[in-house]
Parts: C-alpha cells; sequence; structure tokens
C-alpha cells in the first residue's frame, strides 16, 4: 500500500506535463478538427530555443519566456503555412500534413543543434522532499510543474468561459458561419487558438526537458501518452484532457513502479484502444449526446 | 434602405440568381416569396457575404455592401437570422447574445441584452441555461435577439417559420413588423410561407427560379390568382 502511495505521488509531475500536452492537441482540435500531431515537434524546437537562451543567458525564466513567445510564433506559422492551404481540400489531408510538419522540425532540429540527447539544467530542487521523517517521492520541481500546470489551466478556463476571446474561439469551433455572421473575424479566432496551443506545448517541452533529456526525438513518446489523454478525454473537452493527462502519468507511474517502464507506451494503447471499443466519444465527449 | 440592384449568382453552371433588382425601405417588412429552391436563401447569403455575386451590387444607405466579408457586412449594419437552427446549443443563451456584436462597447452591449430580455421575457428567465434547453420558437427569438446585438440598420429573416407552430410563426412576425416600424429598420423577410409574410409585409416579391417574376403591394400580391397558383402552389 505504501508502495501503491509513493508511486501515485510519482507519477502527478510526469502527469502533468502530459496533461499540457494533451491541453495542446485539444486545443487545435478544438479551433480546427485538426489533431496537429506536430506539436511535439513544436514543443521540442521552441525548447531547443529555450535552451539556447538559457546557455547564452543563464536565466531559467528568461529561456522559458523565449520558448513562450516562439511557440505562439511557431503555432502561427505552421497553422498559415501548411495548414490553411491544405484545409480547403479536406482536413485529413491536413492531418498528414501535421506529420510532414513533425518530420521537418525534427530534421530542421537536427541540423542546427545536432541530433545528440543534450541535458536541460535543473533549476529546482529535484530531490524527494523531506517532511514527517521521511523522503516523498515527490520534488520541489515536482510541485512546480504541478504549479504551472493548474495556473494554466485555470487561466485559460477563465480566458474561455469570460472574456469575449473565449467565447469567440468557443461559438467559432462549434459553428464558424453563425459566428461570422455575428461579427467574430473567425481565421484570425483560429490562428490565435493555434498560438495559445503553441505556447502551452511550448511550456511542457521546457518543464519535461530537465527531467528527460532533450534530441530531435525525445518528445515522441509524450506523444502517445497526450494523445491518448486527449482522444479518452473526448478531444473536445479541456477538463478531460487535463484529468486524463494527469490519469495517464498515474498509470504510467504505476505500470512502471510494478513492472517495467518499458510497458508504459504499450499500456497507454492498450487503454486508447478499449477506450476506442467502449466508449469512442470519449469519457468527457458530448457528440453522442448533442441535440438537434 | 436596402437597394439591391442586378444581383446575378451562379453555382457552377446553374444561374441561382438572375439579375434581381429589390428595394427594401426602412420601416416596413418587405417579403420575398417563391417556392423551394426559387433562390431565396441564395439571395439572403449573398447579402450577408457568405456568396460572392457575379454582377450586380447591393447598397444599405448609398454605402456598397457586397464585396465585404461576412464580418464586415454586419458591421456595416446589415444583419442575418440565417434559417433553421442558427443558435448555438452548446453555449448557454446569454452567451448566444453576447456573441453578437463583439465589436460594439460594453455600455451598449449591455444595454441591448437588457432590450432582447424585455422583449423575449422567456430568454431572460432561461439566461444561464444552454440553448439546446430551449423550444424551436424560444430558439427563433434568441436568433433574432442575436441579430439585433449586432445594432442593426437592415435585418434580414431567412425562413423563420420553418419548423415552427402557426400560432408561433404569427407571434415571430408580428413582432418583426413591429422591430421594423419601431426601430425604423429595412427588414427583408423570405418566407415559403406566402400567406403569412405577405400578411405582415408591406412590399412582396416573387421569386422564381432566380427571377424576380412580381414586386408590388404585398396586398396585391396576395390577391393576384393566377400568380398564386402559377408560383406560390395554393
Amino acid at each position: 500500500m505504501t508502495n501503491f502511495i509513493e508511486y501515485l505521488l510519482g507519477g502527478l509531475g510526469s502527469g502533468a506535463i502530459i496533461a499540457l500536452m494533451a491541453l495542446a492537441l485539444v486545443l487545435t482540435w478544438r479551433a480546427t478538427r485538426v489533431v496537429n500531431f506536430a506539436q511535439v515537434g513544436q514543443a521540442m524546437f521552441t525548447t531547443f530555443i529555450a535552451l539556447s537562451i538559457q546557455d547564452l543567458t543563464g536565466n531559467w525564466f528568461l529561456a522559458l519566456a523565449g520558448a513562450i513567445v516562439a511557440g505562439a510564433a511557431l503555432g502561427v506559422v505552421v497553422q498559415y503555412l501548411v495548414l490553411r492551404p491544405v484545409k480547403r481540400a479536406d482536413t485529413s489531408g491536413a492531418i498528414i500534413a501535421t506529420f510532414g510538419v513533425l518530420i521537418a522540425l525534427q530534421a530542421g532540429a537536427g541540423m542546427i543543434w545536432g541530433g545528440d540527447q543534450q541535458a536541460y539544467p535543473q533549476p529546482f530542487n529535484s530531490a524527494g522532499i523531506s517532511a514527517f521523517g521521511r523522503e516523498w517521492p515527490i520534488s520541489v520541481y515536482d510541485l512546480v510543474v504541478i504549479g504551472v500546470t493548474l495556473a494554466l489551466v485555470v487561466g485559460l478556463s477563465l480566458v474561455f468561459t469570460r472574456t469575449n476571446l473565449g467565447l469567440s474561439m468557443r461559438a467559432t469551433a462549434f459553428n464558424p458561419e453563425v459566428a461570422r455572421l455575428s461579427g467574430v473575424r473567425v481565421s484570425r479566432t483560429l490562428t490565435i487558438g493555434w498560438a495559445i496551443a503553441g505556447i502551452v506545448g511550448a511550456v511542457a517541452g521546457v518543464l519535461v526537458a530537465p527531467i528527460s533529456t532533450l534530441s530531435p526525438n525525445s518528445f515522441d513518446i509524450l506523444l502517445v501518452f497526450a494523445f491518448t489523454a486527449a482522444v479518452i478525454g473526448g478531444l473536445d473537452s479541456l477538463v478531460g484532457a487535463v484529468a486524463l493527462g494527469v490519469g495517464t502519468g498515474l498509470v504510467i507511474s504505476l505500470v512502471t513502479g510494478y513492472s517495467d517502464s518499458s510497458n508504459a507506451p504499450v499500456v497507454a494503447l492498450v487503454l486508447l484502444a478499449l477506450n476506442l471499443l467502449l466508449k469512442p466519444d470519449g469519457v468527457f465527449g458530448h457528440t453522442s449526446s448533442r441535440s438537434v | 434602405m436596402l437597394t439591391i440592384t442586378d444581383l446575378s449568382v451562379n453555382y457552377g453552371p446553374v444561374h441561382a440568381l438572375a439579375h434581381v433588382s429589390i428595394e427594401v425601405p426602412r420601416g416596413e417588412v418587405t417579403a420575398v416569396i417563391g417556392a423551394n429552391g426559387a433562390g431565396k436563401s441564395t439571395l439572403m447569403r449573398t447579402l450577408a457575404g457568405l456568396v460572392k455575386p457575379l454582377t450586380g451590387e447591393a447598397t444599405l444607405d448609398g454605402v456598397k455592401i457586397t464585396g465585404h466579408k461576412a464580418e464586415d457586412i454586419v458591421r456595416m449594419g446589415v444583419a442575418l437570422v440565417p434559417e433553421g437552427r442558427s443558435t448555438i446549443p452548446e453555449l448557454t443563451v446569454e452567451e448566444n447574445l453576447r456573441l453578437g456584436g463583439m465589436w460594439r462597447s460594453r455600455t451598449d452591449r449591455a444595454a441591448t441584452v437588457t432590450e432582447v430580455f424585455d422583449m423575449f421575457p422567456v430568454l431572460g428567465e432561461r439566461r444561464s441555461m444552454g440553448a439546446a434547453t430551449l423550444s424551436g420558437g424560444e430558439r427563433q427569438q434568441l436568433a433574432i435577439g442575436r441579430a439585433l446585438m449586432c445594432d442593426p440598420q437592415c435585418l434580414l429573416l431567412d425562413e423563420p417559420s420553418l419548423g415552427l407552430a402557426p400560432l408561433i410563426v404569427t407571434q415571430i412576425l408580428q413582432l418583426v413588423k413591429r422591430l421594423a416600424t419601431e426601430q425604423n429598420l429595412a427588414v427583408l423577410l423570405v418566407e415559403q410561407n406566402a400567406v403569412t409574410a405577405l400578411r405582415v409585409a408591406s412590399q412582396g416579391v416573387v421569386l422564381n427560379l432566380g427571377q424576380v417574376v412580381m414586386a408590388g403591394p404585398a396586398q396585391e400580391i396576395a390577391s393576384h390568382d393566377e400568380l398564386r397558383h402559377a408560383y406560390l402552389g395554393y
């Protein structure tokens, strides 16, 4: 039982990061009905940019800020250059195109920064916290990660529910024609959606880099977990993405603790398959119950 | 006044609208009637900027609106209430309203929200409920309310009676007529339900296969037997 609780605690930090990446996938899906498989590539690229800033200035926060700016810009660039022309054809074409962008970003990063694993500096203490006479499997850094994730989720929820921009984004996702007729600048709103997703992905990248390593392909496994969480969460639901993201982190931690870390991706894919068989709309999805 | 001059629209080789000219004066309702496929919805979608015209233009009080994007045309004062379910069921009643006219100042919009709730008390009672919970008639009220949020000078209504009970249709069309008079709006009403539409309209236009076959005072059209048999089917 002690082990079980330890494994759960140990999975919270990585769960928060999976939640962020799943959130980024959901944001682009809601805006444009495209699953952006390039999302982890964008995050990898912006994390390399952050690492360059870190090497230059030695300031972790400045590097994070750089990643955020680059994440927004890259989100806009990917939407404009690749998805806008393809979208006219059909969305499955756009999804294939995101794979193309992913490959291009990985190749580009390899040419600029090399293909080797690089260490990303650890800004906070990553050793387990000692309290109540024992060491816990959760570090100050894990708490920072969880805190940043919570802040982003709360902030995004407020934007979506309390602001004109959020209302425009939701209306555009549900019915772009009615949004346009009401005066919403739809294509601008979609672009902002991709920029926000780029920011969320970029933050996830900078947060995960110190506890993994950084190379052009090092985030690929994150895509598997985040995609699983986003789909099981219902793809349309921000709450679902976050809940299932954290849940996926916990499951992975349990699997790793009781067996071996190499089994984690298999478990994720089995969960994904089970979900698609039993509840294809996702746990938090509502498409089937939509009234017409 | 909304002035439509020589408007033509093609869908590929099909002439959806051919050289249509209509004048829609302020303060009254102008009804466009005609059978299915007459080009009524195409006319509305073209005026709202969702479809590009091949020839011709439309002006509102002398300002050209055709050629602009839909999101700009609504800012110029022409608001379309599209056919069918034009509310967003996933949003609340109030969110559906607030979607309209975001470019306007906070105080102006708040004033219009109050006006709409006065006009449609049911919407006020259900402001924080999902629009999916509304009845068909209430949704139509909400769609009209959202158009009013855009502070329109000209209101385009595409088949507001579709799928509604006759009593509700009469209520809604009476309200449209009152809006036209009280707010001095140019209202263009497209209807398949000719009898009801001509009852509230001052002017009528009969559209058939994309062409205007008759235009004149609504009463004259309503009592024109041959025309009724030929184009309106009753």
